[in-house]
């Protein structure tokens, strides 16, 4: 089984957004939502000692992905090839999983009124081909391939120490690895920390006290008629009709 | 009309119009009401019922098999599995939760629209309007409740008892929930945030009604007392001995109303009112 991922070397990026134009007009994604982004950050530090990067992302196709877990009807899940796809038939767009992400990495398409994010252009690497980021990507910045597979760029790179970014208090386990060599991810870590999973209230009191509840009353009173009928059963109808 | 003076003398036989209680029959008054019928549901009301039985029949499996969230989920594993492999894909069955909803909604929408003054009107006066004797039957059944009550003990009831009632005053206030918040989640006609709240809303609604279905479904089919009202769902025809004895006060206004109507009909005849009421009486 493969495991899909995606290296971004921090390095190789020129921030020149190619990946994100060739994104929006593949998925025809509506201004001023992302499948794929690139947020430029301002220059860090005092010259001559100048660090300038950009936070490149999409969505991290989690090990622990809380949007899958978040989404009622199960229109967004995770494939067996780690792929975090959603089914645009079975969404209606409550926004359960955007308000579940911790990066924002969804969206709610305003055209087609359902969730739209990255799926890793999941039909052309069915077809053996990369994402169109990938493709498109000038400097080489994004590797994407097979973290099963202990020979291909990705799983090297990681071996190497590529990072996925995480916080102490949120990590569900992300497949996008940022390959930083110039001491610039912090940078990013500090500015788009990942933040915890949301629930909305109606879900919250939904799952807390209305299915309980409601187990309780349908049990409650199947039961009762139940014991009725056994009563009804046990004493047996009238021969004479009255 | 098929009121016959024969039957009519029947009735003042009985002798308790205006009696505040049924009283005890003999064995011949029960014979004879027991082999006459009156009307209880117009063809309307059938024919609504069952198309609602059905689409709810429909509806329940496929959206219980919809909510598939390990926090949410509250039917088994089993059970989606296989109501997803009967349609094929999750969406699909989406799809067609959707479409019979619809089918659902807009059956209501026509019967409730073409239907105002005769059926909706009659349905909201007979059915959710409480009076004092409904309070008066909750008080005894619940004080007989573990007991086995003698139906006359009662206050006498009109065409529908408290209990269906109160049940009708559920059904009636979830089903305008789910003709609300069904068409905004299937066509996202509010934001995200509205979606979320129709979503539990729906939920809320439906399990109340499914909740009180089991004992709706028992006590119309298989409870011996209230078996005739299976059959009258049917044939829109229950036997007076059953409307005698459960619906009393139903029974006392529909007969009223025949001999009313009997009056009429002998003064149309050229008699006067006191002849027309002799001659009801004889």
């Amino acid at each position: 089984m493969s495991k899909y991922a995606m290296v971004i070397d921090m390095n190789r990026c020129i921030v020149c957004h190619s990946c994100e134009v060739a994104c929006r007009s593949h998925y025809d994604v509506p201004v001023p939502h992302y499948r794929n982004w690139v947020h430029d950050l301002p220059p860090q530090g005092v010259y001559p000692d100048i660090k300038k990067t950009a936070y490149i992302g999409l969505c991290n196709h989690c090990d622990d992905s809380p949007c899958t877990e978040a989404c009622p009807s199960g229109a967004t899940y995770k494939r067996e090839d780690g792929i975090v796809v959603i089914d645009e038939q079975l969404c209606i767009g409550c926004g359960l999983c955007i308000e579940a992400c911790p990066y924002g990495a969804r969206y709610l398409n305003p055209e087609i009124e359902k969730v739209d994010k990255c799926d890793f252009c999941v039909e052309r690497v069915e077809d053996g081909s990369q994402p169109v980021c990938v493709e498109t990507c000038i400097g080489h910045a994004r590797i994407f391939g097979d973290l099963d597979d202990p020979n291909s760029e990705v799983s090297k790179l990681v071996g190497e120490g590529a990072i996925p970014l995480i916080s102490e208090q949120v990590n569900v386990g992300p497949n996008i690895y940022y390959k930083d060599d110039r001491d610039v991810f912090p940078v990013v870590e500090a500015a788009f920390p990942p933040r915890e999973p949301r629930m909305p209230t109606p879900q919250s009191w939904w799952s807390k006290f209305f299915i309980p509840a409601f187990k309780l009353a349908v049990a409650g009173t199947f039961l009762g008629q139940a014991a009725a009928f056994a009563v009804q059963l046990y004493k047996g109808e009238s021969e004479v009709k009255e | 009309m098929g009121v016959k003076l024969s039957e009519v003398q029947e009735d003042i036989k009985l002798d308790h119009y205006l009696l505040k209680k049924p009283r005890k029959l003999t064995i011949e008054q029960k014979r004879i009401l027991a082999h006459r019928v009156m009307k209880k549901h117009g063809v309307a009301a059938i024919t609504l019922h069952w198309v609602n039985a059905i689409c709810w029949l429909i509806l329940i499996p496929t959206g219980a098999a919809l909510i598939s969230a390990n926090y949410l989920q509250f039917v088994p594993n089993w059970f989606i599995n296989m109501m997803t492999d009967i349609f094929g894909t999750r969406g699909a069955m989406l799809h067609f939760h959707i479409m019979i909803g619809v089918f659902w909604l807009s059956t209501l929408l026509v019967y409730g629209i073409f239907g105002f003054k005769n059926y909706l009107l009659k349905f909201i006066r007979d059915d959710l309007v409480f009076y004092k004797e409904d309070i008066q039957w909750f008080i005894t059944k619940l004080s007989c409740l573990i007991g086995r009550i003698e139906p006359h003990e009662c206050p006498p009831q009109g065409p529908y008892n408290a209990g269906q009632k109160a049940y009708a005053v559920v059904v009636a206030f979830s089903t305008v929930i789910l003709i609300v918040t069904g068409p905004i989640m299937a066509f996202h006609l509010l934001s995200a945030e509205f979606i979320r709240w129709a979503m539990l809303l729906h939920f809320i609604a439906t399990m109340s009604i499914v909740a009180g279905l089991f004992v709706h479904i028992y006590m119309a089919a298989i409870f011996p007392e209230e078996r005739p009202a299976f059959f009258s769902m049917i044939t829109g025809k229950v036997n007076e001995l059953y409307a005698y004895l459960h619906h009393y006060k139903w029974w006392v206004d529909v007969k009223m109303k025949e001999h009313a109507f009997l009056r009429e009909e002998y003064m149309k005849d050229g008699l006067t009112f006191d002849e027309a009421e002799q001659l009801k009486e004889l």
